[in-house]
């Protein structure tokens, strides 16, 4: 029987995850849309910018959101003039398990976008659509299976975010912990049966949303 | 005013395209071997390609100036451009690829589907399609685009040959039903014969020859320069039925046809290669051919390929024969002799019902 702690653990873990997927998904694609179809100045140092979370370590990305939140901090309560309570909160852990999807869902969704040619955009303009037309009827139906494993692959980071979302937000049972915190807290205090648990059902969540993702394609492309 | 004036400058992979001309043509064929600046001029048109320098008019009304720093883009120019790769939208069924183009006029989409025949295929997905059905669906997405100009790259050149012989004569009835300028590219002289009342030759980027297809295209110049098989293109209404063949009347004689679909009183065309037209000096008795045609040679050619042009009633025929023969016979200017021409060498190209 599983105890309230796995249970809470498993809830927050979607909670958080599915929070992170949803606060990255605009900008994560519209990103990515960038890097594929157009050409700006400063272009190559955005790139590698944005993809820094994919090269350091998780827990340096932590401690730059945690020096960027705390009270006196350039993004703190002090500067905002209002508390935006991020540290130590589930929310908290949304925005550090974010950062960590964002360069995943950008590059994903790039490779997506670079997957349509470029000339069927050129015809549906040269057919009298608009910008947003293009966009709306051509490229994002053509690049939705490639959006949609984006989604699924910064959701599965999200799911498996550990060392930027303990610094931001802890690891307190039924408010912060995750299923990859709660499998380290459950070792620490020598509960291996507990970790077990957490570890097969982190397993059995991964295969869910990879599957998921799998059929999701699998059934628009034969539709 | 021409209705198409085009002077421009564009350097391409292996050589500058310089390209300048002007025509009245409904219908212009631009001619030549792969790679000669066809399809650059094309999009250039379209506005697809950028052009180092140049203008292009069309009805007066101008697309582009390089020297004034004007250039309409591709949505303004109101181009129905049909591409060599089609670009049909893979996830739209046949008739959302159709209405992508926005007719404001529904009739004109039901008339597209209509002279194209493609109603029946819908709902189908694009992916389902065979090469013929997708150049009509593409074809038909054009003229939807109520387009003041429409640009064909090889409509029939990503099909093997039957096929072709099936497109045409949706070609050319576009072109009849539909009023609106074209150009075509191709590198098929019958296709360009067939459809077109101008034609331009162009190779490495410029145009060496330009006029009547059946005179340019015949020409030794540009026969030399290609795959060319010269077929000439016949036109005239159906006269005649019978089980198996029709009449085409060519104006004064008429030319015996396989029947193929055609209906009485269609307006058809009968290609007949250059080389399957024998000339006789007298009469010809108990012969196998059934077409036995009165003509009058208008021109002769000598050289290793000679052949002579003769008026065939309203028509003009080349004819291929060797210099021998030329001699033997003593064909000159102003003879009169007979054209002797196979039911089964006319190959009938357009057939207005029944495809």
């Amino acid at each position: 029987m599983l105890d309230s702690a796995v249970v809470d653990a498993v809830r927050l873990s979607l909670l958080i995850a599915a929070s992170a997927t949803a606060l990255v998904a605009v900008p994560g694609v519209a990103f990515g849309y960038l890097l594929a179809r157009r050409e700006f100045f400063g272009r190559s140092v955005v790139e590698a910018l944005a993809a820094l979370p994919l090269y350091c370590p998780p827990t340096a990305v932590g401690f730059v959101l945690l020096a960027l939140l705390r009270r006196d901090g350039p993004l703190g309560a002090d500067t905002l003039g209002f508390d935006p309570d991020l540290l130590l909160t589930w929310r908290g852990a949304v925005l550090a398990s974010a950062c960590m999807s964002f360069p995943l869902v950008a590059r994903t969704a790039r490779v997506a976008f670079e997957g349509v040619p470029a000339r069927l955009e050129t015809m549906a303009a040269s057919l009298g659509a608009s910008r947003v037309q293009v966009l709306w009827r051509v490229t994002l139906p053509l690049a939705r299976g490639g959006l949609v494993a984006a989604l699924l692959v910064g959701f599965s980071r999200a799911l498996g975010e550990f060392g930027a979302t303990v610094i931001v937000a802890g690891n307190i049972p039924g408010r912060t912990q995750t299923l990859a915190t709660g499998i380290y807290d459950a070792l620490q205090v020598g509960r291996g049966e507990r970790a077990l648990q957490l570890a097969a059902l982190s397993v059995l969540l991964g295969f869910g949303a990879v599957w998921t993702s799998e059929w999701l394609i699998s059934r628009r492309r034969r539709a | 005013m021409s209705l198409l004036r085009v002077e421009i400058e564009a350097a391409l992979e292996h050589f500058a395209l310089s390209v300048a001309f002007a025509s009245d043509a409904r219908a212009l064929g631009l001619f030549g071997p792969s790679g000669s600046g066809k399809t650059s001029v094309l999009e250039a048109l379209a506005g697809w390609r950028g052009v180092a320098r140049g203008r292009i008019e069309i009805a007066g009304e101008t697309w582009l100036d390089s020297e004034r720093g004007l250039c309409v883009p591709p949505a303004r120019r109101g181009v129905g451009y049909v591409p060599q790769d089609l670009l049909l939208f893979p996830h739209l069924d046949v008739e959302h690829n159709v209405r992508f183009a926005g007719a404001r006029d529904p009739r004109l989409v039901e008339r597209a589907f209509e002279v194209l025949e493609i109603g029946a295929l819908r709902r189908r997905a694009i992916a389902t399609l065979s090469g013929g059905e997708k150049q009509r669906v593409a074809l038909a997405r054009a003229l939807c685009a109520e387009p003041r100009l429409l640009l064909l790259d090889e409509p029939l050149g990503a099909l093997d040959r039957p096929l072709r012989r099936r497109i045409l004569p949706y070609l050319i009835r576009v072109r009849a039903e539909f009023d609106v300028p074209l150009v075509i590219v191709s590198h098929d002289p019958t296709e360009i014969a067939a459809a077109c009342e101008h034609v331009l030759v162009l190779h490495e980027g410029r145009v060496v020859a330009q006029g009547a297809p059946n005179e340019v295209l015949a020409s030794r110049e540009v026969r030399g320069s290609g795959e060319i098989e010269f077929e000439n293109i016949l036109r005239g209404p159906v006269v005649e039925l019978s089980d198996s063949t029709a009449r085409v009347e060519l104006g004064g004689v008429t030319l015996e046809v396989p029947r193929g679909a055609l209906a009485l009183g269609e307006e058809t065309l009968v290609a007949v290669r250059a080389d399957d037209v024998l000339v006789a000096t007298s009469r010809p008795l108990g012969l196998s051919a059934r077409n036995v045609l009165a003509a009058r040679i208008v021109r002769v050619e000598l050289g290793a390929e000679a052949r002579v042009l003769a008026r065939v009633g309203a028509q003009a025929v080349w004819i291929d024969l060797t210099e021998g023969a030329l001699r033997e016979l003593e064909l000159r200017e102003g003879r009169e002799v007979f054209a002797v021409i196979k039911t089964r060498a006319c190959r009938v190209l357009s057939s207005a019902k029944g495809r």
